[in-house]
């Protein structure tokens, strides 16, 4: 196809769609324009009045007179179905009245489509208000009493016409803004009393715009709540989107610290919103009470989705001091904590892990290690750890204890150490082992006694008589 | 040796090859670059030292010496080879579950370390396959029953062993019973007190495992939480005790935001009180503040005769404090005073220090979005050691995923015992990258400069630069638990 082709072929595209689009636009009727024509409404609407009857006149009647020559040619049709969630059909509403008395007003057209003292054919959609002023609700609209709404209403799934577009844009009742509605306000709403054994469960208010699909956004205990379950399926009801917040004070650290007691007391109200998968986001050890809640499948909504974070008790400063609290609350840290977390920090001979040791511990570890502000044989064996890097380095007994006086700032520090040693034995061992202090700390050799205050030696002998043999041999005093 | 990565390997694929099953396995490696200068001893004819600069004896080329009256030889120490060692350690932790019984799952982790350098220089690299704990683990509302290795972690200290533990539990009363039995392991490591590796220069290795058992009760309530544990260990060989001891701790939530934990230990065979503390601390949003007494004993085994030679205790009183005044400001600072008791040895030949106390404070500022500063200082002053210096980092996340870190400080640590001073210097830089939810990469270098305080050529250099590099990988079935913490659910059952 040439240029030249190909703009010709469009152009007659562009009008043949403008020609078509010219004919299935419609033009409007105006009441007010033909008021003197026509004396009676049911002339053209006559299924108002007649249960039965076209409530639209045919397009032909118009064609009398607009047929191009009188009048210019109109395009009118009726049109098109509007649905609505109203369940409210002319005809059967003139038959039902009409059973009741045939005088009543509201037989008449302009008592819906007329404003007050309005000229004939002055007419518009019917007026909202005249309905509820004739059926007796003196509340707005969206503010009627539960049992009103069904005066007028279908339920959602009996308008299965009804678009998702159309759905969405529902008008928001005044109540739902109120506060505590999206908490508890909303389930009150929805209950009936038990004396109202007419209807199925639900508030008929609830039931007009939404239906269970609705409810199970947020209520993962949908399947088990007789309220929601009261609602007709209609997976058009998500067009309104629900949004689960959390409840004022879920995010303080008092509930943190008190959920559980809370939960136990309370079972039914969280698993309104908290599936299993809610405890075991951050109880790792999956606590009784999480039986009582719903397991997420895919019949219920996800609920509330917990974002696991730390106790207020885990403050920049916990690492240092956790020890204390964790030997008498180990089941409160196996809550969230795995077993082998323990060991990313505590693991015994710790030469690649990261973390307790900051950069460049090991030129400060002479000086924490011989004060001793923590325990360090908890995670290093000091004869498999510290001995081996100090004889490598040169630091160790073993050319003889009187050699090269590695202690060198004390002078006579070999022959007054004891205070020093008893202070600091655990520094001692990482490069002296048990033979250079029986060179005279022994009753076989030099007969220094190593006992100090409250050493008790009847004691330790009826628990391990070997390590009294190391010393005395066979004659272990009072053995 | 060989074995090593070939059981690693399996390990992996053996973890691969279980699709029936759920698994989480985190594998961890991460590789360095280290050295060590250490002394070595050496000796000269007292007949070839001169008098240094400072009025003593040293050699000619500048070591002092110590040259012991009528000895026919001085002393010294010059400076060692420098040791060179690339250590690379590789963990494996994992769990799987999904066995066709609810609540029974299979827990492993491990450690494959080797030494990359030409000289076996890294603590704990023998030997190179090193099991922490390995076990099958059944669980459900009141019972939980493991067997395998494993560790029992309290008051008493992390006791490792081979055998079995049965805990049971009444949930509605908050109460909980635990008893374990099986081979212990040596303390602070994975390895039997018979392997080896242990004990390089020790002639009182025990020649069987020790047996070890033990049990533990525990109440918890909503204001307060106790355990009461137990736990003695038996030479095999002998039938000599190796230990006995029992532990008693508690934390008392009195009101709101106030916390009293206080916890004791005592040793039975050796009939006196081991390590206790007891702290008061109260919390709020925006700061903390704790004061406590603590008293520390040195613990020893009764195999070994360490706890013959009567060492002693401290008592300890401390405090610290931590306030968060705005969102990007969280400052902090905490102290310790401590007193040794008497150690009946003390000698008018040698003043020993019998106090000391450590204090440190420091700040972290959040100016903005993904940048963090924080500054430290530290001081220690004890007997044997002391040491004060100040540490300071800065840290920027231009990406989620990456974050880039600079740190620097200084040290100064002068020993009681010892003329080896030294003033300490360093800074590096870390960059930590998380390349998806499974895996992390990081880097770091540091470079050392130290300054051996000496005025002779025992101040010989220890200039280095350190390179670390590693990985932390994630694999799992659960694609749900893939971006939870590593604590999440690893437990969990089907």
């Amino acid at each position: 196809m040439t240029p030249r082709r190909f703009l010709a072929a469009s152009l007659l595209m562009t009008l043949a769609i403008g020609r078509l689009e010219a004919q299935t636009s419609r033009d409007r009727f105006d009441h007010e324009e033909h008021r003197k024509l026509f004396p009676s409404c049911q002339s053209c609407h006559a299924g108002a009045a007649v249960e039965g009857q076209s409530l639209w006149p045919q397009s032909t009647g118009c064609a009398t007179c607009h047929d191009g020559t009188i009048q210019k040619a109109v395009n009118w049709g009726p049109p098109p179905s509007r649905p609505t969630l109203l369940r409210f059909t002319h005809g059967e509403h003139a038959r039902t009245v009409s059973a009741r008395s045939t005088a009543d007003s509201s037989l008449a057209c302009v008592s819906c489509h007329a404003p007050e003292g309005a000229r004939w054919m002055q007419v518009s959609r019917g007026e909202l208000e005249r309905c509820l002023s004739c059926h007796g609700i003196t509340a707005a609209h969206l503010e009627a009493p539960d049992s009103a709404c069904a005066t007028c209403h279908r339920s959602l799934p009996e308008a299965p016409a009804l678009s998702r577009e159309r759905i969405a844009a529902f008008p928001t009742p005044p109540s739902h803004e109120a506060a505590g509605f999206e908490t508890k306000g909303h389930g009150r709403e929805a209950r009936l009393p038990a004396s109202d054994t007419h209807h199925a469960g639900v508030a008929t208010s609830c039931a007009t715009c939404h239906a269970r699909e609705f409810c199970t956004q947020c209520h993962v205990n949908a399947p088990e709540t007789p309220t929601i379950q009261a609602l007709a399926s209609d997976p058009r009801s998500l067009a309104i989107a629900a949004k689960l917040k959390s409840p004022a004070g879920h995010g303080t650290d008092r509930f943190q610290r008190r959920h559980g007691g809370q939960s136990r007391a309370a079972s039914a109200t969280c698993a309104t919103c908290h599936t299993q998968e809610s405890c075991v986001s951050c109880h790792r050890s999956n606590p009784a009470i999480a039986a009582a809640l719903p397991r997420s499948s895919p019949s219920r909504g996800i609920g509330a989705v917990v974002h696991r974070q730390k106790p207020a008790t885990h403050d920049n400063g916990f690492t240092e001091g956790h020890g204390l609290l964790a030997s008498a609350t180990p089941g409160s840290c196996s809550a969230c904590h795995a077993r082998s977390e323990c060991l990313d920090c505590h693991r015994p001979n710790a030469g690649g892990a990261n973390g307790y040791h900051q950069a460049g511990f090991l030129s400060r570890h002479p000086s924490a290690a011989y004060n001793r502000q923590s325990d360090c044989s908890e995670c290093h064996n000091s004869a498999s750890f510290c001995t081996t890097c100090h004889a490598q380095s040169g630091l160790s007994s073993s050319q003889g204890l009187l050699q090269g006086k590695y202690h060198d700032a004390g002078g006579t520090f070999l022959l007054s150490h004891g205070a020093a040693a008893r202070r600091g034995l655990e520094s001692c061992v990482t490069c002296h082992t048990e033979r250079d202090c029986l060179v005279c700390h022994s009753a076989q050799t030099r007969r220094f006694n190593p006992h100090g205050p409250g050493f008790d030696a009847e004691r330790l002998r009826k628990k391990n008589p070997q390590t009294c043999a190391a010393c005395h041999g066979r004659a272990i005093p009072g053995g | 040796m060989r074995a090593a990565p070939l059981l690693a390997t399996a390990t992996f694929l053996v973890a691969r090859q279980l699709p029936a099953q759920d698994f989480l396995l985190r594998l961890d490696a991460r590789v360095q670059s280290v050295a060590y200068r250490g002394i070595q001893l050496d000796s000269v004819l007292a007949t070839a030292v001169v008098p240094g600069a400072n009025g003593g004896l040293e050699t000619t080329d500048g070591y002092a010496v110590d040259c012991p009256p009528g000895a026919t030889h001085c002393q010294f120490y010059r400076a060692g080879a420098a040791q060179r060692g690339g250590p690379m350690v590789t963990s494996a932790d994992l769990t799987a579950w999904g066995f066709g019984v609810r609540g029974l799952s299979l827990h492993a982790n491990g450690r494959l370390g080797l030494d990359l350098g030409n000289a076996d220089v890294w603590p704990g690299t023998n030997p190179a396959v090193q099991l922490f704990e390995g076990y099958l683990e059944y669980t459900n509302a009141w019972l939980t029953g493991r067997a395998g290795r494993q560790t029992e972690r309290g008051r008493l200290g992390y006791t490792g062993f081979d055998g079995g533990m049965v805990t049971l539990r009444d949930g509605n009363h908050g109460l909980s019973g635990m008893v374990y039995a099986g081979f212990g392991l040596a303390r602070g490591t994975a390895l039997p007190v018979t392997s080896p590796a242990l004990n390089p220069l020790d002639e009182f290795q025990p020649r069987q495992r020790q047996l070890v058992a033990g049990g533990e009760a525990r109440w918890q309530a909503q204001r307060l939480d106790t355990r009461l544990e137990y736990q003695r260990e038996v030479d095999r060989d002998t039938r000599n005790f190796v230990s006995e001891r029992v532990a008693l701790s508690a934390t008392l939530r009195p009101a709101m935001g106030w916390r009293l934990d206080a916890g004791s230990e005592y040793d039975i065979a050796r009939g006196e009180f081991g390590t206790s503390d007891i702290e008061l601390r109260y919390g709020r949003t925006s700061w903390s503040a704790a004061a406590g007494m603590r008293r520390y004993r040195p613990y020893f085994d009764l195999w070994t005769i360490w706890g013959a030679f009567s060492p002693v205790a401290y008592t300890a009183a401390q405090g610290s404090v931590r306030a968060s005044p705005s969102r990007w400001l969280d400052l902090h600072a905490g102290g310790e005073r401590y007193w040794y008791d008497a150690s009946g040895a003390e000698a008018p030949l040698q003043v020993t220090e019998d106090a000391g106390w450590r204090w440190n404070s420091g700040a972290g500022v959040t100016p903005a979005t993904g940048w963090y500063f924080s500054a430290n200082y530290r001081a220690e002053f004890g007997p044997g050691a002391s040491s004060r210096g100040w540490d300071a980092s800065a840290s920027w996340q231009p990406l989620p995923v990456l974050s880039l870190s600079a740190e620097g400080g200084h040290l100064s640590r002068p020993l009681e015992f010892r003329f080896s001073d030294s003033r300490l210097d360093w800074f590096g830089g870390q960059v930590d990258l998380k390349a998806g939810d499974r895996l992390r990469c990081f880097a770091s270098a540091i470079r050392y400069i130290e300054d051996r305080d000496r005025p002779d050529a025992g101040a010989f250099s220890w200039n280095q630069t350190r390179f670390t590099a590693g990985i932390s990988w994630l694999l799992g079935s659960g694609a749900d638990e893939i971006p939870l913490p590593p604590a999440n659910r690893r437990g969990g059952d089907k």
